[in-house]
């Protein structure tokens, strides 16, 4: 009889343990709670925070593009279109899903093709960047922790990657070059440029089911 | 829905996620991504390390006059826009991606289906670059295509039913990439149509003799 109660008293306390280290993993960056401000209370002040913090960023960010027909001039243009979308979308934005940071880049990214699409294309196309990212496509039933740990990984493993594989990365995700342009650009091979970035995620843990994908080198 | 067992390649996803697939691969991973779930959440990984690599790099410092322009910009928009596409075709689907709805909806000139042979219809969509033919392909139940090669690459996923080559059966969702020089036969399922998205970047080459028969209608036109 006392063993059960003792046994019921430690899962109460386990229960608890759980429950406090749930809470303590839920996101409260300071970015993210001022990102939630503005959509629930379109608070300026918060927003004028968020575009000090990240304006510089988003900068630097547009300015690493080497796309064809992108030229530094359209770093200010493009750090200003995502700031009003920043203010336009953020009630689309879920802090249990991602970081701010996280969201400010997708929707950095959305922008900066939405330009380079505008600036090439005479022909219409009845779709934005934001269509191929449809939020409500991606209700995804994601663990908060599991997300939360996700980013504290990739933090920490980008910071440890082989140079070579940190280049790569950067040449996909700043300056836009697809894994064929960086092939071609680095005198590699195509299967070499995939592998990197290959085992690259697969430090950080992106990959987390790598067979199910059928292109394994 | 069924369980997606064909998905995109981890480079094609990631080129996906910084931003650098072209318009019509992207429209077709778009697609894959309604269907599953696990690419969605390898997708929200793989953002965070653009998200990594942005946050970390040297902030530069914008012009002085830049925040009172975005707000000023600010004060003239709507309070909140929405996006919706009214649905005004019998093509569309409510349980399709919400991209593919919007093509059928959102183009200038609407696509309509056109006989391609006794089993197959098509339609086109108008997608702003000529790389790619877009289109949706309609398979009636039991039906045989032509067996045909390509001359380039294409990208497939299943919208609706499912069909079936020589290799495997491909239900909802299913994402299949074929390379130039690829044969094949599809096979639409006996149970109910099949409708696919397609992208295809040059002409098809069909291997049965009597195929000149149908090379007019299988040209690729990117609208």
């Amino acid at each position: 009889m006392l063993d059960t109660t003792i046994d019921i008293v430690n899962q109460k306390e386990e229960q608890a343990k759980k429950t406090a280290m749930f809470s303590t993993e839920k996101r409260s960056d300071q970015w993210s709670t001022l990102l939630v401000s503005v959509a629930e209370t379109r608070d300026r002040r918060a927003f004028t925070q968020l575009f000090n913090h990240y304006a510089p960023l988003l900068k630097s960010f547009a300015q690493a593009s080497r796309h064809e027909g992108w030229f530094p001039g359209l770093s200010e243009d493009l750090v200003q279109e995502v700031m009003i979308k920043v203010w336009q979308k953020s009630a689309s934005y879920n802090p249990e899903k991602a970081s701010a940071t996280t969201w400010i880049y997708t929707v950095a990214r959305n922008c900066r093709i939405d330009m380079l699409r505008r600036k090439s294309n005479t022909q219409h196309l009845p779709l934005e960047s934001e269509d191929f990212w449809h939020e409500a496509d991606a209700d995804t039933p994601v663990s908060l922790m599991g997300q939360k740990r996700s980013e504290d990984k990739v933090q920490a493993s980008l910071a440890k990657l082989p140079k070579e594989q940190d280049e790569i990365l950067r040449k996909v995700y700043l300056e836009g070059k697809s894994h064929a342009e960086a092939s071609s650009e680095l005198g590699l091979p195509l299967g070499t440029v995939k592998s990197r970035v290959r085992l690259a995620l697969q430090k950080m843990q992106i990959l987390v089911a790598p067979d199910f994908r059928d292109d394994l080198l | 829905m069924s369980k997606v067992n064909h998905h995109p390649g981890s480079a094609m996803l990631v080129d996906f996620s910084a931003g650098n697939l072209e318009t019509a691969p992207s429209i077709c991973v778009s697609a894959h991504l309604h269907f599953c779930a696990k690419c969605r959440n390898e997708l929200l990984r793989l953002d965070q390390v653009g998200s990594k690599l942005m946050s970390e790099a040297e902030p530069i410092e914008v012009g002085e006059h830049l925040l009172d322009s975005v707000m000023a910009k600010i004060d003239q928009l709507p309070e909140r826009d929405a996006n919706i596409v009214p649905s005004t075709s019998k093509m569309s689907d409510v349980r399709y991606p919400h991209l593919v709805n919007k093509l059928i909806n959102g183009s200038q000139s609407s696509p309509t289906w056109r006989r391609m042979s006794s089993s197959v219809d098509v339609a086109q969509f108008a997608t702003g670059q000529k790389k790619y033919e877009v289109a949706l392909h309609k398979i009636c139940s039991g039906g045989k295509t032509p067996r045909h090669g390509h001359g380039g690459r294409e990208f497939t996923v299943v919208l609706k039913g499912s069909f079936s080559d020589e290799q495997a059966v491909y239900n909802e969702g299913d994402f299949l990439q074929r390379e130039a020089g690829d044969v094949h036969q599809p096979i639409g399922a006996q149970n109910g149509d099949c409708i696919c998205l397609s992208a295809l970047a040059a002409p098809i080459k069909l291997s049965n003799p009597f195929g000149f028969l149908m090379k007019p209608w299988l040209r690729i036109n990117p609208m």
